[in-house]
């Protein structure tokens, strides 16, 4: 029981820590733009099919980690200006554009790359023995990453200028313009870097899930909860609530079939709602 | 006048030479002559002609699935195209209808409708999708149109469930089960773990396969995954310590997912790992990846040529040229892409077999539906060019069909190599309907 509760706890740790990598470029940009980005998913998943063909030519998958999530960025940007930018405060018109990106982007990369899911090997193949099962080291590397990320950003929001602009502009926008804050040029960049987190979210998780065009569709609903869990806008809580959601799930399963445990996580966020609607750690 | 002079002099000469009646009858007779023989060299299907028989297909092409609606379509496509090649159907030409499920019941069943009330068609074929038949089943019904069965599992459609308008002519779980349960109970070990896709799939095939071993005094536990499962941890590490088989049921990434965290895990290492070849066909062992290598599959026909029986090379040989497959199980240009080579062949074998139930019973159009119905699951073909994968028996009671299964196991260079050829006989199961006084 103390192994299965250790591999479940640690496993739970690693996927929260992901996810809340995921969910961290959905909050960006339904937090600071008001945006409720439907295609974050279909990004998360084009980020993944870029690095598969980056690898195919280079051979490197680090060399993908970072061109990838560049490339997803460069999209990011042409979305934002070209079909975003007339829209940006108008969540529900900002629903059905997103959703419409979404589902061009899958049936484009269904026609190009193929409906057979692909795999993208892990560069650290290595497993340690945990008790009696053993766990793949590539895990707890993509743990450490997206927690070296997710820390990056959050220094990067709190100690650069653009951060600070960004948060300024969260804060009061029309005060933002007044002091000369070049507000277009911080949307842009936001929805750019939000793009860029999910891109780079796929690259890491395609070393354990396969590559394929419907990959982002789950990803999208638990990325959703988290940020509805966390709070919109707030990053720590995304990343509290992430961990926290995986590790009912893992820990539940234990007890009860894992997908009721499932169910678990989505009582937690109804709970969360009910006492806090707007979320645990939002305002 | 100006006009005059320009004309070429042989034009002039031709314009104004009379023209006798002996000059025109002979001009006449050359002229038609040639254009009957032109006519006959380029298509089989002349003026005056029966009208086509129309055939509906429809496939998953797209939303999910697509490796075997790309495939299934491919092949029905062309078995149409070599059959009109061939003269067709009782000289009628085939014209093909083809559409897309997008893998959604409710949009498969109007692609059914569209099909027999705007198209017109007499018969159709395809998709592999359980959701997608049921949903069509009130419609061939209604409309008395003979639904051939693309690739659907779920064994109740020629059981409890049938209708005297479908027609199956591939293996299902059932059958999977009763023809390779007993080989894995005697090869792999008598206590089994099922770790199956949440939904009628996993749970007919845990179903089928667990009621076996268990009657034959074995062990078995289930655990069941949501259908899409990325992380498989919680799933695998409740696998109880004392399984000796595996066997796991998932479709498309979620069956690249559990191969590889099976190996993650070093579950690999304790215990062997079975599945049915749908989990990763159209997606390729290369692909899967090194992990699949040790892994058991039952196959419904062999995926590499040097693995299909050699009394059937005559056959399988121009049916996987015609189709763009090499001998490895790959597109012909482009070998990342794997053959659903299990299932495809359906699409292959139903064409032959409309014309077999045709030619025999003299069928012009829907009225004689229930004959012919009654004629192609009577049929019992011989491995031949239109049935590439052996003898192929139907049965008049429940419409299904039965052909040679096969065990292969992924040795390390990812190649599937056939351990065992189960006969159709050893498939065989009582049937649960009689369809026959329900035509």
């Amino acid at each position: 029981m103390i192994s299965n509760l250790a591999v479940a706890i640690l496993n739970g740790i690693v996927w929260g820590l992901m996810m809340a990598l995921i969910a961290l470029g959905l909050n960006m940009i339904c937090g600071l733009l008001y945006i409720i980005n439907m295609a974050h998913g279909a990004l998360y998943m084009l980020g993944a099919v870029v690095a598969w063909y980056l690898i195919e030519l280079t051979g490197n998958f680090w060399i993908a980690l970072i061109i990838a999530p560049l490339c997803v960025g460069v999209i990011g940007i042409l979305m934002e200006k070209g079909l975003l930018r007339t829209i940006e405060d108008k969540p529900i018109m900002t629903i059905i554009c997103t959703f419409g990106v979404m589902l061009a982007v899958q049936e484009l990369v269904l026609i190009v790359f193929g409906g057979s899911p692909r795999r993208i090997d892990a560069p650290i193949t290595y497993c340690f023995p945990l008790f009696q099962l053993q766990y793949p080291l590539m895990r707890v590397v993509i743990a450490a990453i997206s927690g070296l990320v997710m820390a990056g950003l959050w220094f990067f929001l709190r100690k650069a200028k653009y951060g600070l602009w960004m948060r300024a502009v969260v804060q009061d926008r029309e005060m933002a313009v007044a002091i000369g804050i070049p507000v277009t040029k911080v949307y842009m960049w936001t929805f750019a870097l939000g793009s860029a987190l999910a891109a780079f979210s796929g690259v890491l998780a395609a070393t354990i899930v396969s590559v394929e065009f419907m990959m982002g569709r789950e990803v999208l609903i638990m990325a959703f909860i988290i940020v509805i869990v966390g709070g919109m806008g707030n990053l720590e809580g995304s990343v509290l609530a992430a961990i926290m959601i995986s590790l009912i799930q893992g820990v539940g399963s234990l007890f009860v079939p894992p997908s009721i445990a499932m169910v678990f996580a989505l009582a937690f966020m109804i709970l969360v709602l009910l006492i806090r609607p707007q979320g645990l750690f939002g305002e | 006048m100006e006009a005059k002079k320009r004309k070429p002099k042989k034009a002039q000469g031709l314009l104004t030479k009379k023209v006798s009646r002996r000059d025109f009858l002979k001009t006449t007779a050359v002229g038609a002559a040639g254009l009957t023989l032109g006519s006959m060299a380029f298509t089989p299907f002349t003026y005056g002609a029966e009208p086509p028989i129309k055939i509906g297909m429809f496939n998953e092409y797209t939303v999910f699935a697509t490796e075997y609606g790309y495939w299934m379509g491919k092949v029905g496509r062309t078995a149409i195209a070599k059959m009109n090649e061939e003269g067709g159907i009782a000289g009628r030409e085939i014209e093909l209808f083809d559409y897309d499920t997008k893998c959604k019941p409710a949009w498969g069943a109007s692609m059914f409708k569209k099909m027999i009330l705007e198209d017109k068609v007499d018969m159709i074929m395809g998709s592999i999708h359980s959701g997608v038949h049921k949903a069509c089943f009130p419609l061939a019904e209604q409309y008395k149109t003979p639904f051939f069965s693309g690739g659907a599992m779920t064994y109740e459609f020629t059981g409890k469930d049938a209708i005297p308008y479908y027609i199956r002519n591939h293996s299902h779980a059932r059958s999977q089960a009763v023809a390779g349960w007993k080989w894995g109970f005697d090869n792999l070990g008598k206590k089994w773990t099922f770790l199956v896709a949440d939904y009628a799939w996993g749970h007919s095939l845990a179903r089928e396969f667990g009621s076996r071993i268990r009657a034959a005094g074995g062990k078995t536990q289930e655990i069941r995954a949501p259908f899409a499962t990325a992380d498989f941890v919680p799933f695998l590490q409740k696998v109880d310590h004392d399984t000796e088989v595996l066997f796991t049921v998932f479709l498309g990434s979620a069956s690249l997912a559990v191969l590889r965290q099976t190996v993650e895990l070093g579950l690999h290492k304790r215990l062997k790992r079975f599945t049915v070849i749908c989990t990763t066909e159209g997606i390729g062992q290369k692909v899967v990846g090194k992990e699949s290598a040790g892994a058991y599959y039952i196959e419904y026909h062999p995926r590499h040529l040097d693995q299909v029986p050699k009394e059937l090379h005559p056959y399988e040989i121009p049916y996987r040229k015609a189709c763009g497959v090499d001998d490895d199980g790959n597109e012909v240009g482009n070998p990342k892409v794997a053959i659903a080579g299990s299932h495809m062949w359906s699409m292959w074998v139903y064409p032959y077999m409309i014309k077999q139930g045709i030619e025999q019973t003299g069928w012009k159009n829907s009225k004689k539906n229930a004959d012919l119905i009654k004629a192609i699951c009577s049929l019992k073909l011989k491995a031949g060019p239109w049935c590439p994968v052996g003898d192929l028996d139907m049965r008049e009671q429940d419409h299904q069909g039965f052909a040679d299964f096969y065990i292969s196991r992924v040795e390390p260079d990812l190649k599937l190599k056939v351990l065992a050829r189960i006969p159709k006989e050893k498939a065989i199961y009582e049937p649960e309907v009689d369809l026959r006084k329900k035509l």
